[in-house]
């Protein structure tokens, strides 16, 4: 059973504490001196230049240095360290269209895409299918609702509790006073509400979710980059409507 | 200092005065790709390729890398002279000595060539059980000292090259003795330097045949190349990662006082060479570095550090001040005492590494700085106020990745108290404050956005500080401000537990719900 770890009580967040650090002569933090050490050894006898040199460890460090993506499922090798900000922002940032949430992979954007902006999705939860699936790739379990799956995640992945694929973004501080507002005065719905709000009701009940998603953006949107997920993307015809407008 | 020995100068490789096709063609080979060709440049071996009185070809002068016709030719060459010294061997009439000599030195030729000697053919020739037995007791000076040549350049190159030379090893430790002459004595040194720099088994076996002995001996004399040579034998040879040989050797008498005599006023090549061996001494032995800690040996590297300006040099005295301080508390808690003269010169040595341009120099550099600002809080302060931090804000930004690891540390250790008994420092609001107002958040975040697990957990340490430790409660807004909240949401789906544990926990505590409503 996985451990719960509350980090609201923090006990448990590994504080920086200021230690000496010794290390073995054989280490790989010696490693680049070492390496300094033989090519200027040898530079005299080899008649090489600093610049050749350079050129040289650059070439012995690249050999050494290559690192793997550490994003769950990506495994993609790095040659260099300094080659992960690329890949990163290459590879890990499927941004969604309608809301402009990033996920780092193409599937758990178009997981997201459908969960949060299709009412088709919607609808079938409504009638009882288990359509909210394990974001473990390979697992292909299906859940009836988002706080099952939500559990599912921490009991057989060890996702940490405090977890949530539907993180709530953080809004800006114009968007803070905005909100602060709305909660401030009865609820009237006398605009569309902000995209924001729509998310934060689903996270309340998913039946009285699938009447308040009425915006516009109801249906999916197209991804804008990368694979597409067949199965997420479903288009909604015109005219299916979504269902009515509390007024 | 004084002139050497005639020998010493001559040891040292010629540089090569040959046009510039052949040089430039040597260079690009030299640069070209080749894991082979590199690994062969890093290896702890060294090839001989001028001998004690000069002799030896210029390095270079005929073609480096040999093509395959060349090369054909040359292992061709080698058999036969091989044939030739066997001949030579067994012949008993007159002037035997000097065929033997001749054929020796024809054989010491071929293999001090190019970079790559014919090693490979000279073995399969059966070229070892004729060399030892020119290494037997008694033979001419010449003789062993073209013997112990060969030998030396056998053993400069591939694994089982080196390990070849097993059954010439009780004969070349012999002959390290002071009845022999200081070139033979030389040579053999340096061929066993090679057998040492090959791996802790064949290291292992020459310290159970007691070479280790006779190499400290050679250390002893004020100058010359023979010490030169048994300091970078030695520094082989005690390397480990059994600590023993380091700790035999510091025990060997007068060697202390020869390494810190060299230390103090010998040439910076030979005293380049006696820093590595001070290097794994301070690095294998805690024997080794108390005593080292409780004699001159801080004070005379950081005279040096300050006086040179030789990278060869710097690296291994940088490294020696750096282990003598990582492995005893010792050193900062009763020698580096803050406001004594030696701790001030200290911190001077090492922020000339900072401003150097090497980046060894700055990384190790900042490793020791970290190590000394793990002390206690007067050595906080003193590196706080020193020259370093300005400095080290800058490399926090802008150097290579390796260098701005080690410097988080030096500025993380700044913002916390020694570590007590109940395992949660605190925070040097002073320090911490100042630290982020001059924009160190921002080279912490990126470091919680690299891909190596040790430095984002150093940058997620120091985002956690500044959110609980910077006063009116502005943490959170000034890591908001620096993209922080982006850079901890991609652990998320990141595969290391403990990352993602950190990181989701600093965002649900500092930036949950209720994140900015109450402005």
């Amino acid at each position: 059973m996985a451990m719960v770890v509350d980090y609201k009580h923090d006990s448990s967040f590994p504080y920086w504490t200021s230690i000496r650090r010794r290390f073995a002569p054989d280490s790989p933090f010696f490693s680049s001196g070492n390496i300094e050490r033989e090519l200027l050894a040898k530079q005299v006898a080899l008649d090489f230049t600093e610049d050749e040199r350079n050129q040289l460890e650059k070439m012995i460090d690249t050999d050494a240095r290559g690192v793997f993506c550490p994003i769950v499922g990506c495994g993609a090798r790095l040659t260099l360290l300094e080659d992960f900000e690329d890949h990163y922002n290459t590879r890990h940032t499927a941004s969604c269209s309608v809301c402009s949430r990033v996920y780092p992979t193409s599937r758990l954007l178009s997981i997201h895409v459908s969960e949060a902006h299709d009412s088709f999705f919607q609808a079938k939860v409504a009638r009882g299918y288990a359509m909210y699936e394990c974001l473990v790739e390979g697992c292909d379990l299906k859940f009836k609702n988002y706080k099952c799956r939500q559990q599912h995640l921490v009991d057989k992945h060890k996702f940490p509790t405090s977890f949530e694929f539907f993180k709530k973004a953080h809004p800006s501080k114009k968007q803070r006073l905005k909100i602060q507002r709305k909660r401030a005065v009865n609820k009237k719905d006398e605009e569309v509400p902000s995209k924001m709000e729509v998310e934060n009701e689903m996270m309340e009940g998913l039946v009285s979710a699938v009447s308040k998603l009425s915006t516009s953006d109801s249906s999916p949107s197209t991804v804008s980059f990368g694979r597409r997920n067949a199965r997420g993307l479903t288009f909604v015809p015109q005219s299916i409507q979504p269902p009515l407008q509390k007024k | 200092m004084a002139d050497d020995s005639p020998a010493s100068h001559r040891r040292d490789p010629i540089k090569s005065s040959v046009g510039n096709v052949a040089a430039q063609r040597r260079r690009q080979n030299a640069v070209t790709v080749g894991k082979e060709r590199r690994e062969s440049l890093v290896r702890a071996k060294r090839l001989c390729r001028v001998g004690p009185s000069g002799d030896g070809d210029v390095p270079g002068e005929e073609n480096d890398m040999v093509t395959d016709e060349e090369g054909f030719l040359l292992d061709a060459q080698t058999s036969s002279a091989v044939e030739d010294l066997k001949s030579a061997i067994a012949y008993q009439g007159k002037g035997a000595m000097q065929k033997r000599v001749n054929a020796l030195r024809e054989l010491r030729r071929l293999l001090s060539k190019s970079e790559f000697p014919p090693v490979e053919a000279a073995l399969k020739a059966g070229a070892i059980p004729l060399l030892v037995q020119c290494l037997s007791f008694g033979s001419p000076d010449e003789q062993l000292l073209e013997a112990a040549w060969c030998l030396t350049n056998i053993a400069a190159g591939k694994p089982e090259e080196t390990k070849a030379l097993l059954p010439a090893l009780p004969l070349l430790i012999a002959h390290l003795g002071e009845k022999s002459s200081l070139p033979v004595a030389e040579q053999c040194a340096w061929a066993l330097g090679n057998v040492a720099g090959e791996g802790e088994e064949l290291r292992n076996v020459l310290l159970s045949q007691g070479a280790l002995p006779p190499l400290a001996r050679m250390m002893l004399p004020n100058k010359g190349s023979t010490v030169r040579t048994a300091a970078w034998a030695l520094s082989n040879l005690i390397k480990g990662p059994d600590p023993k040989a380091a700790t035999e050797l510091i025990k060997v008498d007068g060697l202390l006082d020869a390494i810190l005599r060299h230390l103090r006023k010998s040439d910076e090549e030979l005293a380049t060479e006696v820093a590595w061996v001070v290097v794994y001494l301070s690095a294998l032995s805690n024997f080794a570095t108390g005593v080292l800690v409780k004699s001159d040996a801080i004070l005379l590297l950081v005279e040096r550090l300050a006086t040179s300006n030789s990278l060869q040099l710097l690296i291994p005295v940088l490294r020696s001040l750096g282990n003598l301080v990582a492995g005893d508390s010792h050193t900062t808690s009763t020698v580096l005492i803050p406001g004594h003269e030696i701790t001030d010169g200290v911190i001077k040595v090492l922020v000339k590494c900072l401003k150097s341009d090497h980046r060894v120099l700055k990384k190790e550099a900042s490793w020791v700085l970290s190590n000394i600002a793990a002390g206690s809080i007067e050595h906080k302060q003193l590196i706080y106020s020193s020259e370093a931090v300005p400095l080290l804000l800058r490399l926090l930004s802008t150097a290579h990745f390796d260098i701005r690891k080690e410097v988080a540390y030096v500025l993380g250790n700044l913002c916390v108290t020694p570590t007590g008994g109940d395992g949660k420092p605190n925070l040097i609001e002073e320090h911490l404050v100042s630290l982020v107002q001059r924009g160190c958040l921002s080279g912490f975040i990126d470091l919680v956005r690299s891909a190596d697990i040790e430095a984002a957990r150093l940058g997620l340490q120091f985002m956690e500080l500044v959110l609980r430790g910077m006063p009116n409660g502005d943490g959170p807004k000034l890591v908001e401000q620096e993209d922080g909240i982006d850079a901890m949401e991609r652990y998320q789906f990141h595969e290391n537990e403990d990352l993602r544990n950190m990181a989701n926990g600093l965002v649900d505590k500092y930036f949950g719900e209720n994140y900015g409503i109450d402005e």
